[in-house]
């Protein structure tokens, strides 16, 4: 990797950082599903500037190319983040169904308080 | 003995009227609620006018999210049996009386509407009940008990499964998942047979094209629920 290449992607990475942390403060983002990129930055951040550990970990794992080796943590990173996406969808899904569901009977409940109380008030004014 | 009918009912409007209709003169000991999954058409206007007994979710659940609604507000107010019943109005409610002994004095945990046990009325289409009777088989493989016509929504349990179907109840094409999970939870499980009417108008929720995804979906879900 040429020295021109590494000094790119640092700046594109702390960049990107930078905006991650910045909607993160806004609130845009929630820390808790921000964690998981910033991860991604400092992980790309300590490969491009020590290129030797993509070497050594695509020679230990038997992966010919070091590039292929970023090809394929890069995969892994994608179905990992996809992954927790389903989980909170499912989560979110169940919790916005009870909601509804409890919407629905508080709704029924005041009709039938309000209709007891036009029943009262005309029983009164008799 | 409180008994409520839950009629879930999604752009029901043509039939909704008819159906209560029905339920008023044939299960006058019951009551009723129309749970209105957010339907588009003028079913919430409809429910105004004839002051019929609705509750109105905010956003639509499905099937599944709407009839739990129906066994929460069962739950909540103390009802010893709920039977759920389409609002299409493809549900006789005469055979109510029948359900109902064949739970209380037969001590059956839950009992089914089935078209197949004497094969009368309407039967549904010859690929319907291909997959109706695989799914059977499919159930009685898993849990050994036999149910003709697991995805008949036509049920009734008893105060025990209220509670139970209030705290779960599969979202999507629950009918077979249900059976099957409460007959691996130990509850009875029986069937009574019935007639059912053709829709009268309006369309079933089950398209040729979602057909797929409910096979494989309901063959997964009923699976799961046996473990």
């Amino acid at each position: 990797m040429s020295f021109r290449l590494q000094v790119i992607i640092c700046v594109a990475v702390v960049a990107v950082f930078g905006l991650l942390v910045r909607m993160i403060w806004k609130k845009k983002i929630d820390l808790r599903y921000g964690l998981p990129w910033l991860c991604l930055c400092a992980g790309m951040l300590l490969l491009d500037i020590f290129p030797e550990i993509t070497s050594w970990l695509a020679d230990v794992m038997g992966v010919s190319l070091p590039i292929n080796m970023m090809f394929f943590l890069g995969f892994c990173f994608c179905l990992l983040i996809i992954f927790m996406i389903t989980m909170s969808i499912s989560r979110m899904s169940r919790k916005q169904k009870q909601l509804a569901q409890e919407v629905a009977l508080l709704r029924r409940r005041l009709e039938e308080l309000t209709e007891q109380q036009r029943k009262e008030c005309g029983r009164d004014s008799r | 003995m409180k008994k409520l009918i839950i009629i879930p009912a999604y752009n029901e409007c043509e039939n909704l009227e008819h159906t209560i209709r029905d339920v008023k003169e044939h299960a006058p000991d019951y009551d009723y609620v129309i749970i209105n999954d957010c339907s588009t058409d003028g079913t919430a206007q409809l429910c105004r006018e004839k002051g019929f007994s609705v509750i109105h979710l905010p956003v639509n659940l499905g099937i599944g999210g709407a009839v739990q609604t129906g066994y929460l507000y069962a739950r909540e107010k103390g009802y010893d049996i709920a039977v759920q019943i389409d609002g299409d109005g493809q549900h006789n409610t005469r055979y109510l009386k029948d359900m109902e002994k064949i739970l209380v004095e037969g001590g059956a945990d839950m009992v089914i509407g089935s078209r197949f046990i004497k094969k009368e009325g309407f039967q549904s289409s010859g690929l319907r009940q291909m997959g109706i009777r695989y799914f059977s088989w499919l159930i009685r493989m898993l849990t050994g008990a036999r149910i003709t016509d697991p995805t008949s929504g036509m049920r009734m349990v008893n105060r025990d499964l209220i509670q139970l179907f209030a705290a779960e109840y599969p979202k999507d094409y629950p009918e077979p998942e249900s059976a099957a999970w409460a007959v691996k939870r130990r509850r009875r499980v029986a069937e009574l047979p019935v007639m059912m009417n053709a829709r009268e108008k309006g369309v079933s929720s089950i398209s040729p094209v979602n057909s797929v995804y409910y096979m494989i979906k309901v063959t997964l879900a009923v699976i799961l629920a046996c473990f």
